[in-house]
């Protein structure tokens, strides 16, 4: 209500961000920590075993893996940011005031990470001879740094989902040192190092033309690597999973029983054992070093491994549930206490830009404002998420019902914020939408009034 | 609560920190954003002008230019977090609104710099691909980084506006012709400063392997500062609020600098003498630092009243809110205690404000219904028939379907419910004797008004199908006799279904028992079909 308010069309904002997110996570994860670190390990043993093979795979591989990370990478960092601000700014404004140091310090580490691999990828056919080993400590440097910053970043992030003592004492030690940090923290690292391992076998073997021994002996190699961080994110998501208060835990099940996984719990063991097996066939092909079998494994290997991560960025964002900020805002941007303000003294009469906007204000426009405030965060009109399929077949008095009871109906919906006649002008609105007796496409855009808007 | 406000969380940091430190990143993030807009412009002509004239030497050189693309715009992105985070915190209602009202361009930059920058830094780092291929990648990536420029300065142009905010949400995403004037200016003003500076940077730094390619790099620069005097002169005229004292002071340094500087560049190109690179860079950032400072002044001036005036409002607010804050903290530790786990608590969380704690269409909210929920504790159904309604809802009430609960969960319920009130089990007979001449009464009625709607064989049929909401299929969802009674007695409120208390007691009593026998005899049917049909599976 401080903000206008617009919506990502079609897909809505949870999906936007989830697909920004997620791909920042394969890159700074798997290429910046991962694939840097492999790299870095394979210019060492070229100096460290005088292997003229390992180096060259090295310096091939930096270059695409540079311009990965400051190119997607970086702008994908950033971009979760851009979409949030412009999305959801009261959640993304407060989650930088209680972060704004380990933040700015991430900023910092940030800006040093992007200096070392730029010296470290300018600096590679200079820096040969005696200066080789100080050029691989700036490679390991880089990947402590980018370690760092999973760091800070995991502390801000963890917090979403065990903000702990925070809400009662706001103590920021307690917030960012929060029950699910290491776990999740070391679970990072493990998915950046699986990640890592695939990625540079999916380089050596389809755009590496290195002799056929060596590519043998580093497939062979980076599969050894790889077994101790699969083995290590099966442990650390386990750990990480016991750490979630119960109450979310209940909603792990929902997020990511979709598709056929809802009906059928088998096919959730089928893929996922499946998908063990395929990474254990992988480590077999590259231990007896048959690259071809390595070859036709890599990509369903990698498939499964990004996949599980995806879903655990899925679980982790999803369980949160009603909660943006728990105990302070919820998922739809409303503060709990504003919450309790609006249920007494209503929403309307709180809303700077819609009163502006639309002084003469009528029932559809009352109700597509409360709609686009309360539910717009999660739900579109005729597109992700739809409204009108989840209110499908219900009476007016039945949507009425079920808009205030929400968050006891759904685990993981916020409750609706406004008074009684607010919530029956909502359902109205919700009612017709549904009928189709009104046509809206986007909350954003209110029905317009012809003497609304101008006064 | 009338006026705006800001976000409640108080900013960590004091307001003179906050400024200094926007200012100093802000200005280390332009300096690069010129540097990597420089060195894309500078690169792509120099590569059309090679290809265009057949010289290879000229493509080497184009390629020398685009490499340190890779540097430019990384320090770009990496020196924009730091005033992205200070400018949000210290400037968060005129920021966070510009960008909402300009959203759509906002988020278009992020996948316009990844196709730009991606474009870019494969073309620097493998040269020699098809020349025709170089052209399209570099138009693309030249297009969509020339845009992104456009989509900052609109931004800043909106926070520096804020009584311009209504008219520009009012417009849907658009500005006026006045600030369309200015945001054009402003943003050729950057591009001009990106020849400057980008000219400069090569000039200095690569040019010192290709002395040749230093006189075309003077006239670049040359290019960018004769444009910053138009296009200066023309933002201007297109200012659209008053200028202040210490701007004029501001603009006079600029305004030498750059005098200077087309003094010293036109003096290098004229005599071929190398320029001075301790004269020239310290001048150039002095150039960069007082055209910041003119911007800095105009949005302090634009929104510090704004700001002020947020101040108190905040302060207000949270006052207000204060009173709340014990009672929301207390229903979030409620609300973090409730696992929805078992049967029961799901019941008595997802379905009792309907049909009540103890299950017999009673819970608080059933007063608000036109169709009352139903006495669950009464149904007397196939287990395969109750999953379908908690699956896909009842069309036409207010009962929705539970699919967002696990399949588990849902059985967990039904479960639960057939564990306390028996809901799969048969339907009893009721105590009371009727005679064979009141039941054939009965089934005559049945025949000729139930059925219209029921079906003969109670399975309903085509057109009550669409009847909303539609009557149940009696083979397989009954209700204890004594319920049947009660709604052929009094019908189902809200449904097709009306009362029927005409018909007396006796007929009544025969009718239900009639009810009842469809489920009683499909379900011996069913059970002598298949040995295994016996008693249904209970949780």
């Amino acid at each position: 209500m401080q903000f206008p308010y617009f919506q990502f069309p079609v897909i809505g904002d949870p999906l936007i961000i989830e697909l920004d997110a997620v791909l920042h996570v394969f890159i700074s994860h798997g290429v910046a920590i991962g694939m840097v670190f492999m790299i870095v390990l394979a210019e060492y043993l070229g100096y460290k075993r005088k292997a003229e093979a390992w180096e060259r795979l090295a310096w091939e591989a930096i270059k695409p893996t540079v311009i990965i990370i400051t190119g997607i990478g970086a702008v994908t960092g950033v971009g979760i940011w851009f979409i949030t601000a412009g999305l959801v700014p009261p959640a993304i404004g407060s989650m930088l005031r209680v972060f704004f140091w380990p933040w700015f310090i991430e900023w910092n580490v940030f800006f040093w990470e992007v200096v070392v691999i730029l010296v470290y990828y300018f600096t590679w056919h200079r820096w040969q001879g005696a200066r080789k080993a100080s050029h691989v400590h700036l490679g390991f440097g880089y990947v402590a740094l980018g370690s760092l910053s999973a760091f800070l970043i995991t502390g801000i992030l963890a917090f979403m989902l065990t903000s702990d003592g925070w809400p009662h004492n706001r103590s920021l030690w307690l917030a960012f040192f929060n029950p699910s940090f290491l776990s999740q923290l070391c679970w990072r690292l493990s998915i950046a190092l699986a990640m890592g391992a695939l990625f540079i076998i999916l380089y050596i073997s389809f755009f590496h033309d290195g002799a056929k021994a060596f590519r043998q002996q580093a497939v062979s190699y980076y599969a050894m690597i790889l077994i101790l961080p699969l083995i290590g994110m099966i442990a650390t998501g386990w750990w990480w999973f016991d750490t979630i208060p119960p109450g979310f835990k209940a909603h792990a099940k929902p997020s990511i029983l979709i598709w056929v996984f809802a009906e059928n719990i088998r096919w959730f063991w089928v893929f996922h054992i499946g998908g063990g097996i395929i990474l254990g066939l992988l480590i077999l092909a590259a231990l007896i070093r048959n690259v071809p079998a390595a070859r036709v494994l890599i990509i369903p290997s990698t498939l499964v491994v990004l996949f599980a991560v995806a879903e655990y960025e899925r679980v982790r964002e999803f369980i949160r549930g009603p909660y943006l900020m728990p105990g302070y805002m919820y998922a739809n941007e409303i503060m709990l206490t504003e919450h309790e303000l609006f249920t007494k003294e209503g929403m309307l009469p709180n809303a700077y830009w819609f009163k502006r906007m639309a002084p003469t204000a009528t029932l559809e426009q009352e109700g597509a404002f409360l709609f686009a405030q309360n539910c717009g965060t999660c739900h579109t009109i005729g597109g992700k998420n739809d409204i009108r399929d989840r209110f499908a077949g219900r009476t007016e008095r039945g949507i009425y019902v079920i808009l205030g009871r929400t968050e006891q109906m759904v685990p993981w919906m916020p409750p609706f914020s406004g008074t009684d006649e607010e919530r029956s002008k909502m359902s109205h609105f919700l009612d017709q939408l549904v009928a189709h007796k009104l046509e809206l496409e986007e909350p954003s855009r209110y029905p317009s009034a012809e003497q609304g808007g101008t006064d | 609560m009338e006026s705006l406000h800001d976000l409640t969380l108080p900013v960590p940091l004091p307001e003179g920190l906050q400024r200094g430190l926007l200012f100093g990143t802000f200005t280390l993030h332009l300096l690069f954003v010129l540097l990597m807009l420089g060195t894309a412009i500078l690169a792509l002509s120099y590569f059309i002008h090679a290809w265009w004239h057949g010289h290879l030497d000229g493509l080497s050189w184009a390629k020398q230019v685009l490499r340190f693309f890779l540097a430019h715009k990384s320090l770009a992105v990496v020196l924009g977090v730091g005033p992205l985070l200070l400018i949000q915190v210290a400037f968060t209602i005129p920021f966070f609104t510009a960008i909402v009202l300009l959203a759509p361009f906002w988020l278009l930059i992020i996948g316009f710099l990844v196709v730009s920058f991606v474009s870019f830094d494969s073309l620097g780092h493998r040269i020699y691909t098809h020349r025709y291929l170089h052209l399209v990648f570099g138009t693309v990536a030249m297009t969509t980084l020339l845009c992104v420029p456009g989509f900052f300065v609109a931004v800043l142009v909106a926070v520096e506006n804020p009584h311009r905010w209504m008219d520009i949400f009012n417009t849907g995403f658009a500005f006026d012709w006045r600030l369309t004037v200015h945001w054009i200016f402003r943003y050729l003003h950057v591009l001009g400063a990106a020849l400057v500076f980008g000219g400069a940077f090569h000039y200095f730094f690569v040019a010192r392997h290709y002395p040749r390619y230093r006189a075309s790099l003077l006239r670049w620069m040359l290019l960018g500062l004769l444009l910053q005097v138009v296009l200066g002169i023309a933002l201007y005229w297109s200012l659209l609020q008053e200028v202040p004292p210490v701007v004029y002071a501001y603009l006079s340094v600029g305004i030498s600098l750059t005098a200077v500087m087309i003094w010293v560049v036109a003096t290098a190109m004229g005599s071929r003498g190398p320029l001075n690179h301790t004269a020239v860079i310290p001048l150039l950032l002095a150039l960069l630092t007082s055209m910041l400072l003119t911007r800095q002044e105009f949005q302090d001036r634009a929104v510090s009243p704004l700001l002020a005036q947020l101040k108190q409002a905040t302060a207000r607010y949270a006052a207000e809110l204060q009173p709340y804050e014990k009672t929301a903290l207390a229903d979030y530790r409620d609300r973090m205690n409730t696992v929805y786990n078992t049967g029961p608590i799901i019941y008595s969380q997802s379905c009792a404000f309907c049909h009540g704690e103890d299950a017999r269409g009673n819970g608080p909210d059933a007063k608000f219904l036109h169709v009352p929920p139903e006495d669950i504790s009464a149904i007397r159904a196939q287990r395969s028939y109750v999953m379908t309604i908690l699956d896909n809802g009842v069309p036409g009430s207010a009962m929705p379907g539970f699919t967002y609960f696990e399949r588990q969960q849902r059985e967990r319920v039904a479960g639960y419910l057939n564990k306390t009130y028996d809901i799969f089990s048969l339907p009893g007979r009721l105590p009371a004797q009727v005679s064979s001449q009141v039941r054939q009464k009965a089934q005559a009625e049945w025949d000729e008004t139930c059925s219209r709607c029921h079906g003969k064989d109670g399975t309903g049929n085509q057109t009550s199908a669409k009847f909303r909401p539609p009557p149940p299929n009696l083979t397989e969802y009954s209700l204890t006799p004594q319920r049947i009674r009660h709604v052929i007695e009094n019908g189902y409120p809200g449904t097709m279904m009306s009362s029927y208390s005409s018909l007396g007691d006796q007929e009544i009593d025969a009718l239900a028992d009639r009810v009842v026998s469809f489920r009683l005899h499909s379900s011996s049917t069913s059970a002598k079909s298949s040995p295994a049909g016996g008693p249904e599976p209970n949780e």
